[in-house]
């Protein structure tokens, strides 16, 4: 019972709170200037157009360059500090390590594959996960909004990642893609590989085109289902941070819900650093695996 | 791709531009990715997969050689079993050997003792019948003396060596001695 008070009573207080800010503060008015989306926005730091492309440096290549400093920093700084008797980082450096190779790429190809694409699977998962989680630190990057610091401009802290753009989970399907297919024709040959996407057991005739068609619309979805999952998985996330921790706020311009979505976002956010972020970069490199394992062997 | 690339240029006060992919940053992500592989390929993975190795080569030798000092131990644990054993039975051969050698020596001494008695006896018996012989003989010197003696007494005359002689001989003839002399040699035969 005096448990039940403590809670009916903290729970009053907090609602209490936020009435008395509504009170106090009252309504701006819907805020129609204020774009989330802009949050997401590349604006060209250094313009750099080689040809027809567009090299210019953003953002989104900061967090590319970030992502990879930070995972070849870490790997290497521990790989040479490998010892006999681990400390608590090289345990959990050594059981991630243990994932990538027996679980993620030997669990799902043979051996010979194994040893061929375990460096890229574990190097896709570990960029993909220091992608993830530098995208949960607040860096000055949002160069929309500058705050003045004795007269500089800082760009104000802002929540990015490589992943949550498009770009990157797709160029980085397009190459896994590419490259099982390759796998793929060079392990079982060109026309046997194609054969080999016809389920065994299935009836001859005009049936073995229709299940080839969809085999073949199949195979392009996956370009769809795997670059997306990721990409949406990690917008969604920092959407749904940026609207609890003040989006909403700035967009209603209702000061007092603020009360009530700011714990939310906490909650979103140790729910992305803490699931969302790893186990999306697992399952990236995990469905990479099997794409490989299921490409190059024999059977369907 | 172009055409999408202007297409989200211009609708970029919608959300599209979230979606639309951008070439130039698909080259730049294989950068840093191929960065990344090439850089974690030569210097981190081996090295953690040696580190990894040694320690399970480490981890193995030491139950191989855990196994081998077991095994050694049972083997010198079953040497001294059977080496304990030897002992036993070497012990047990040393005190039925050493009794029976107290049976022989204890059989010898009663032997012996034995031996030494009767051969005691034997003296003891030889010189009794020495005895008994002397004393028949001086018995019978004396009786020939006191013969000779009476006989002068009564005859009043010295005898001759010849009578004398003759007298004692007819004296003695009628004495028998036969029970002095046989007595203790018989009763030594009987004991």
């Amino acid at each position: 019972m005096r448990t039940i008070h403590k809670i009916l009573l903290g729970v009053a207080a907090w609602v209490g709170v936020g009435i008395l800010l509504g009170v106090a503060f009252g309504s701006d008015g819907k805020n129609e200037e204020f774009k989330p989306q802009n949050e997401f926005k590349l604006d060209d730091w250094v313009p750099l157009q080689i040809g027809p492309l567009d090299m210019s440096i953003n953002k989104a290549v900061l967090y590319l360059f970030l992502a990879s400093a930070g995972t070849i920093f870490a790997m290497t700084w521990i790989a040479r500090r490998m010892q006999d008797k681990p400390n608590r980082v090289q345990t959990a450096v050594e059981a991630a390590y243990v994932l990538m190779r027996d679980n993620i790429t030997k669990g799902n190809m043979d051996s010979r594959m194994a040893s061929r694409w375990f460096a890229f699977v574990g190097t896709l998962f570990l960029f993909i996960w220091f992608s993830n989680m530098i995208g949960y630190l607040p860096l000055p990057t949002n160069t929309h909004e500058k705050v003045d610091v004795l007269g500089f401009g800082i760009p104000s802290f802002a929540l990015y990642a490589a992943t949550a753009n498009i770009s990157i989970p797709l160029v980085l399907t397009l190459f896994v893609w590419v490259a099982y297919h390759v796998e793929g024709v060079r392990a079982q040959g060109f026309i046997p590989y194609f054969k080999s996407w016809i389920p065994a057991g299935t009836p001859g005739g005009p049936m073995k085109g229709v299940i080839f068609v969809i085999e073949v619309i199949s195979q392009f979805v996956r370009i769809i289902s795997l670059s997306v999952r990721l990409f949406a998985n990690i917008l969604a996330g920092h959407l749904l941070i940026l609207f609890m921790a003040g989006g909403l706020v700035v967009l209603l311009g209702l000061a007092a819900i603020g009360v009530f979505t700011l714990p939310m976002a906490i909650a979103f956010y140790i729910f992305e650093v803490g699931l969302v972020a790893t186990l999306q970069a697992f399952i990236f490199a995990t469905l990479t695996s099997i794409y490989f394992g299921g490409a190059t062997s024999a059977h369907h | 791709m172009l055409a999408v690339l202007t297409f989200a240029a211009t609708e970029e006060e919608s959300g599209n531009f979230l979606v639309t992919p951008g070439l130039g940053l698909m080259i730049w992500t294989l950068i840093a990715f191929g960065i990344t592989y090439l850089i974690l390929r030569r210097l981190a993975f081996p090295r953690i997969q040696e580190a990894l190795d040694r320690r399970a080569n480490a981890i193995e030798e030491s139950i191989e050689h855990a196994a081998r000092t077991r095994k050694e131990a049972d083997e010198l644990l079953a040497e001294y079993r059977e080496r304990l054993t030897e002992a036993r039975e070497q012990a047990d051969q040393i005190i039925a050997r050493a009794r029976k050698a107290a049976e022989n020596a204890e059989r010898e001494a009663a032997a012996e003792s034995r031996q030494k008695r009767e051969e005691l006896m034997e003296q003891t018996r030889r010189d009794i019948e020495a005895e008994t012989r002397r004393a028949i003989q001086e018995l019978r010197r004396e009786v020939a003396d006191l013969t000779v003696m009476a006989t002068e007494r009564v005859t009043r005359k010295t005898l001759t060596a010849e009578d004398q002689r003759k007298l004692v001989e007819e004296a003695l003839a009628d004495l028998d001695f036969s029970a002095l002399s046989g007595g203790p040699a018989n009763g030594g035969a009987e004991r």
